[in-house]
């Protein structure tokens, strides 16, 4: 079965490496048609059928067909058509277009996977009848075209009954295969000879000749040829650099350059020289007397497609040279391409004044690149339809680049659950627009409930490695602050197509389990699914739906289920030790003109709140468990140490002041006698507690499961052994990543090396713990600066209570505004020393009969104190308990601070 | 994205073979006169070849000397021009190191060192030709994801003496991969035992006509 | 060095029989030993060469590569030799033990082909003080069955005979030169070996010299002479090794023999290596396994 003839293939690497490989030939490899008897096949693999259907009328005889390398990578589009069948993949072939094109590559690969299309690749390199050696002199390209030659000639000699047909555009290997007594065509040919090929002449990309004005003007200057567009970069003669079309004026265009802080300015359709956007050019700059600046003109181009002379006439747009000196950017013109950056473009056709016109202007979506010349015979049935173009050149003589036809655009829905049936609805704060779950909960026959979360799919529309997907990563999270938000995904994405809004279609990633009716989880699943949600609520309206109880539509009972289920959850969690914590979170008013906030409010907390919140923990912790159990290693989780006991020394300290006693030895302990402190005169005393048990935690973080042993995975906050997140995809780049794991674990996407490498997966964690960690800094410097800005025109009385003791201050909390201000004890200024004593044993304060221990209420006056205009701060004076020299007197209704200017119009925050 | 395809569709590697089947494995004893025992082998591109000294009185330090089994010293060296990119010196590097190493720890355990206590025998392996990986003893390469997964067996009795995992395998993996390297040992095995037959046979005869002749 | 003990009597054998030109082999004392050689056999390299010479392995192995030239030459390429004493030959080469031996052939080696006649290094120079081509050339001793030196620089010539040069073309334009490097494996230089010189080692026994001696002859020599001679009968290294002297005298009759012999090995391997040369790229290696 093994031929063992050793062959050496030399390859010339980086200089003079040579490089040996073993190359083994076989004497086994099949020639994948059904008509063969002489191959040893094994059954499946002869996809090539016994008579297959020619629709030919050059070749009327049944035949097989064998394209070479740039056929298929050129005509790929026709190719794909179900017309195109019976061809035989030349491994030659095949390597060559996956070096030259990976996406003609994934789709070459489709088709032969394709039982219809009857594609089959033939491994003529490791055939030792069809294997040949480069000879002495002879090219790659050469080489492999007599490869391809040598392997149609076997094909002939193998199967008699079908004739082989070379397809082929090279003029030189077209003649030798004729010579041979091989028939070969063209793809113009061929695809022409078809009976009722309709619309697969408008797919053919355009070749030079076919499009070109015969005689066409030359109206672009020469392209260099690259190896003196080198020389010429290597001389600093050129400069090579990425081309950035204008948005607004298509005949202008700013090129970067590498290591030149400056764009550099290029004008006029000649000096453009049919560069596309992203084109890296060889660019050469003009004399400075010709050196120009963007016009300030809003030009579209409106040329009608029928002039069919194609004239351009720069001079009449071109802003002539009378740019003042001062106005001069550096200007250039390209000379020449380096690489083209062509990929698919999405549009559609300029409408045609001519209706059997079969020429068209294809108008992309993105204004920066240039209309598109296609041919096409069913330009009626596409217009108003979005449609993909590709661009095949851009000849000299033609004012448009030259293109074809791909396909039209359409939703594609592969293989997800559909779930639009169910009545699922989304709870968030007002005001949301990246909506990244919904929930759904309905009682099956058998007297379950099924409870659905589900997230937005954003792992569907964010691939892997690319472009989007770093700048993610990089961002880590999406930054809230109080009257913005920083996306870490496009808004496009992260406020439309991902969002999970109401009364649209949407795919999500779901998570549905069974519960009984004490919500104990039966079964869970996962899958892929396309919703759509019925309501976007937010927990207000969730609120009042569940407490009206006029109401009854599926929807609110749907919302009244999730909430009893939620509840029973959270009591199971509080009992097996979850924490609640305190933490106020204020939400400004902010004035949309002057961006001025005029109210500050402690953001309520509804049922529907905590409802949302358990649902989501619920569903994060079921996939924890699950990416967990398929990825030990490479798993993204998040864990929450527990904290060292000396953490909480402050906490009990403050509480025995209170002759309270908590027990933090456990989780569990701590929740439990946080929940017993409780003292009625002061209702406030339990959130004060809280707030500081919150203190007193570790900072909870990401990271890769195969980096630490199991016991440390777990989460102190939430009593978990294992927590993860994945309900906000939208905002968190460690949930797309979560996302990723799972769909490798229910088989509904592929994975990719670095996802499964713990290494790289920890290096992800340590940026997206920073990222985190800096958001939240950004976020509460936010709620400062509108603090402020809040005080900057008001002396305000308010109720406080002190929350630390310090030695030479008091930390005052104000429930109203959930601010924390310092009230410092001495005060400089007045040349007097403190009057406080601080006992340190006691941690307390007095001032003559005046003592002040933690939890003390108060009322202080809050103001700026603009002593420092660098560093304006909010400053806390004593108002109550009085004592003189120190206190300050109540502030007048409406009194402002002195020599306060009115607030200034614009602004920016 | 272009990253090598270890595996084509069609079943193939990028030498053309499949999965399972070995390199062409050429072999010949008896190269060295001076050795008392000496082989040379080719496995594809790597040829290799090795010399046996021994059992012999211990060399050096007699401290070595061990009273109740033979001391067997391995010594693996790469020529300098073995390798794509020339190296700069045959041994001690962390690569030959490691091969000395694995040559120690697998002939200690196919060789019943018990017969010859106080000796020494010493294996000499000498690289001549480096490509993906040495065959000087049993080793097969399996591919899959990049893992590599080395396996030494005594073919006889199936025992694995010697066993190296690098690179990341799903653990679902491993029986399949371990099973495919053990074949590929046993396929070694067969083709390494009949080039030993063929050359016993061989020296007989010549010894055979030697004794006639003389 | 690798030698081997031999007794009195045993010597006495020896050195009485080359008296009467009768080596211990059948020899006379200008006779070498059977050769085997073969090159090209090493395919990733540039050059490589297998010789056997009786007992005596050696495999050469040339790569070629781009790189500075040497501040003080700026203009040439150079040959940089390396020898390794592998521990297949004997035991006593494991680890460091073969380096003092290695050491003394590679200097010879060295000097050797230290003149400008013997190869056009200039042709090696591609851009003066910029780039060059270095051979190294790694001579890898297998077996030691006497004639060391000998061996090794037959090898050495043999693999440098066979060794071919990428076709590289240098564009240069200001400041910056670029390479490239041909992409046909055909398309390749060979360099011009005529000029290189062999190692003749004459080996004084008793009142006789003897050429290619073996490593029983070795043990009865007490002073050598060690010459490269070229096929010109030029000579571009020569020493003497060994614990006895040499008079002035037999040196000169000494050298004398040495080139004559020197002109003719140097003129039969070229011939041979020609020979080998004419069978083109189907010929089949065999390497070791014969």
């Amino acid at each position: 079965m093994l031929t063992s003839k050793i062959f050496v293939k030399k390859t010339k690497r980086g200089g003079v490496m040579k490089v040996v490989r073993e190359h083994y030939l076989r004497d086994d490899i099949t020639c994948g048609s059904k008509l063969c008897c002489i191959c040893e096949h094994t059954t499946s693999k002869q996809p090539l059928e016994e008579s297959p259907f020619s629709r030919s009328s050059l070749c009327p005889r049944a035949h097989y067909l064998l394209p070479d390398t740039n056929v298929v990578l050129h005509q790929i589009d026709v190719i794909e058509d179900p017309v195109v069948t019976n061809v035989i993949i030349l491994q030659t072939v095949l390597d060559e277009v996956r070096h030259r094109s990976i996406p003609a590559y994934k789709r070459l690969k489709d088709m032969l996977a394709n039982p219809d299309k009857h594609f089959y690749t033939f491994c003529n390199e490791f055939n030792k009848n069809t294997y040949i050696e480069r000879e002495p002199g002879e090219s790659v390209n050469n080489r492999n075209d007599r490869a391809i030659r040598q392997a149609a000639n076997w094909y002939s000699q193998h199967i008699k009954s079908v004739n082989i047909v070379l397809i082929t555009d090279d003029n030189e290997n077209r003649s030798k295969a004729t010579k041979m007594g091989l028939e070969a065509y063209t793809v113009h040919e061929y695809i022409k000879s078809l009976k009722d090929a309709g619309s697969l002449l408008d797919r053919l990309a355009n070749p030079l000749s076919r499009i070109t004005i015969q005689g066409g003007k030359v109206l672009f200057p020469e392209h260099l040829p690259l190896s003196e567009i080198q020389r010429g970069i290597r001389s600093g003669k050129y400069l090579q650099g990425t081309f950035f079309a204008s948005r607004e004026n298509y005949l202008e265009a700013n090129i970067s350059v590498e290591n030149r802080d400056s764009m550099v300015f290029i004008q006029g359709m000649i000096n453009l020289n049919r560069s596309v956007d992203g084109d890296i050019v060889a660019i050469e700059m003009l004399p400075e007397e010709k050196w120009s600046c963007p016009s300030s003109l809003v030009l579209v181009d409106r040329e009608e497609q029928q002039t069919e002379e194609d004239d351009i006439d720069d001079s009449e747009r071109e802003v002539k040279n009378l740019v003042p000196k001062e106005l001069r950017q550096p200007t250039g013109r390209v000379i020449g391409i380096i690489k083209r950056n062509w990929r698919q473009y999405c549009g559609v056709l300029q409408p045609s004044l001519l209706k059997e016109s079969t020429r068209h202007l294809f108008v992309p979506a993105e204004k920066k690149i240039a209309k598109i010349r296609i041919e096409t015979r069913q330009a009626e049935g596409l217009s108003n339809k979005r449609i993909i173009v590709a661009i095949d050149s851009w000849p000299r003589t033609s004012r448009y680049p030259l293109g074809h036809f791909v396909r039209e655009l359409g939703m594609d829905l592969q293989k997800r659950i559909d779930l639009r049936h169910l009545d699922i609805c989304s709870v968030d704060p007002p005001g949301c627009t990246d909506i990244d779950d919904a929930l759904h909960c309905r009682r099956l026959e058998n007297g379950n409930f099924e409870v659905g979360v589900h997230i937005a799919d954003v792992s569907h529309f964010i691939r892997p490695n690319t472009a989007l997907d770093k700048e993610a990563a990089s961002r880590g999270t999406t930054v809230y602050l109080c009257d913005q938000r920083i996306d870490m995904v496009p808004e496009l994405l992260s406020s439309n197509l991902c969002s999970l809004r109401s009364n649209v279609e949407r795919f999500a990633f779901s998570v549905i389990w069974e519960m009984s009716e004490n919500a104990k989880i039966l079964n869970t699943k996962y899958m892929k699914s396309i919703i759509f949600s019925r309501a976007s609520l937010t927990y207000a309206e969730a609120q009042m739906m569940i407490d009206d109880t006029s109401r009854q539509d599926t929807v609110t009972v749907s919302l009244r289920h999730l909430n009893r289920l939620a509840k029973i959850l959270k009591k199971q969690r509080i009992q097996n030790g979850a924490l609640c914590l305190a933490s106020t979170e204020v939400r400004f008013y902010v004035d949309s003109e002057t961006h001025d906030p005029i109210d500050v409010q402690v953001k309520e907390l509804r049922e529907t709140n905590s409802m949302v919140e358990e649902f989501m923990l619920l569903a994060n912790i079921s996939v924890a468990e699950k990416i967990k159990s398929e990825f030990p290693n490479s798993s993204c989780l998040r864990r929450h140490p527990a904290p060292p006991p000396s953490n909480f020394e402050p906490l009990i300290k403050a509480a025995a002041s209170k002759n309270l006693k908590l027990d933090a030895s456990s989780g569990k302990a701590l929740s439990d006698s946080l929940d017993k402190a409780i003292f009625p005169e002061n209702p406030f005393f339990n959130t004060m507690l809280r707030i500081m048990t919150t203190r007193c935690m570790m900072q909870a973080v990401y990271f890769c499961s195969g980096m630490l042993p199991e016991e440390e995975y777990q989460h102190y906050g939430l009593a978990t052994p294992i927590y993860t997140h994945f309900t906000s995809p939208i905002r968190r780049y460690s949930d797309i990543i979560v996302h990723r794991l799972l769909a490798v674990c229910i088989g509904a996407d592929a994975s990719y090396p670095e996802l499964l490498d713990k290494h790289r997966t920890q290096v992800l964690c340590n940026n997206l713990n920073y990222r985190h960690k800096m958001a939240q800094y950004a976020g509460r410097a936010s709620v400062n600066l509108h603090t402020q800005l809040f005080f900057k025109t008001r002396v305000q009385d308010e109720n406080g209570y002190v929350l630390f003791v310090k030695k030479n201050a008091l930390q005052v909390l104000i429930p109203k505004y959930g601010l924390e201000g310092t009230l410092f004890l001495n005060t400089p200024d007045k040349g007097v020393g403190s009057i406080f004593k601080y006992n340190e044993e006691e941690n307390t304060q007095s001032a003559g009969e005046v003592v002040f221990r933690v939890f003390d209420p108060l009322t202080v006056q809050l103001s700026i104190d603009r002593s420092n205009v660098q560093h304006l701060k909010l400053s806390v004076r004593l108002v109550h308990p009085y004592i003189p020299g120190f206190s300050v007197p109540p502030a007048r209704e409406g009194q402002t601070t002195e020599g306060t200017e009115p607030p200034s119009k614009k602004k920016k925050v | 994205m272009a990253g090598l395809e270890l595996l084509s569709d069609q079943g193939f590697r990028i030498d053309g073979r499949r999965p399972h089947e070995l390199r062409k494995i050429e072999c010949r004893l008896g190269v060295f006169r001076q050795a008392d025992g000496s082989a040379y082998i080719e496995q594809g591109n790597t040829k290799v070849l090795a010399a046996v000294y021994g059992p012999h009185e211990v060399r050096g330090r007699r401290g070595k000397a061990l009273h109740d089994k033979v001391v067997i010293n391995c010594q693996y060296s790469m020529a300098t021009f073995s390798t794509g990119e020339r190296k700069r010196r045959p041994r001690g590097d962390r690569k030959s190191q490691e091969m000395t190493m694995h040559l120690q720890q697998t002939f200690n355990a196919a060789i019943l060192t018990t017969l010859y206590p106080r000796s020494q025998i010493d294996i000499f392996v000498e690289d001549l030709f480096e490509t993906t990986s040495i065959v000087d003893f049993n080793h097969f390469e399996e591919s899959f994801g990049g893992a590599e997964v080395i396996v030494a067996t005594l073919p006889r009795s199936d025992q694995i003496i010697f066993l190296e995992m690098n690179g990341r395998l799903h653990e679902d993996h491993l029986t399949a991969v371990m099973d495919r390297a053990i074949a590929g040992c046993k396929d070694v095995y067969h083709i390494v035992d009949r080039v030993v037959r063929e050359h016993v046979s061989e020296r007989s005869a010549a010894i055979g006509s030697e004794i006639n002749n003389g | 060095m690798a030698d081997i003990i031999l007794s009195e009597a045993e010597k006495i054998f020896i050195v009485h029989g080359i008296q009467d030109n009768f080596r211990e082999d059948g020899r006379s004392c200008d006779d070498y030993r059977q050769m085997e050689l073969e090159t090209g056999l090493i395919s990733n390299t540039s050059g490589s060469a297998r010789l056997r010479l009786a007992n005596t392995e050696i495999l050469v192995g040339i790569k070629v590569e781009l790189e500075e030239p040497k501040p003080e030459k700026p203009d040439t390429g150079r040959l940089e030799f390396f020898v390794d004493c592998s521990a297949n030959a004997t035991p006593e080469f494991e680890g460091r033990g073969g380096e003092d031996l290695a050491t003394e052939i590679m200097n010879f080696l060295s000097h050797s082909y230290s003149s400008e006649t013997v190869l056009d290094l200039k042709s090696l120079c591609l851009v003066p003080s910029k780039l060059c081509w270095v051979f190294y050339v790694d001579v890898l001793l297998l077996e030691c069955g006497g004639n060391l030196f000998d061996a090794a620089s037959i090898a050495v010539k043999a693999a440098l005979f066979n060794t071919k040069i990428p076709n590289v073309s240098i564009s240069q334009e200001s400041e910056d030169t670029e390479l490239n490097v041909s992409d046909d494996p055909y398309d390749v230089k060979r360099i011009d070996v005529s000029r290189t010189p062999c190692i003749i080692t004459l080996s004084k026994i008793g009142h006789c010299h003897v050429v290619d001696a073996s490593q029983k002859e070795e043990a009865c020599c007490l002073a050598r002479l060690m010459m490269a001679v070229t096929a010109e009968g030029n000579v571009t290294a020569m020493v003497k090794e060994g614990s006895g002297s040499l008079d002035p005298s037999s040196v000169s009759d000494m050298m004398q023999s040495g080139k004559k012999i020197g002109q003719e090995l140097n003129y039969k391997l070229l011939e041979k290596l020609k020979e080998e040369e004419q069978k083109g790229l189907k010929r089949q290696t065999v390497g070791f396994l014969r």
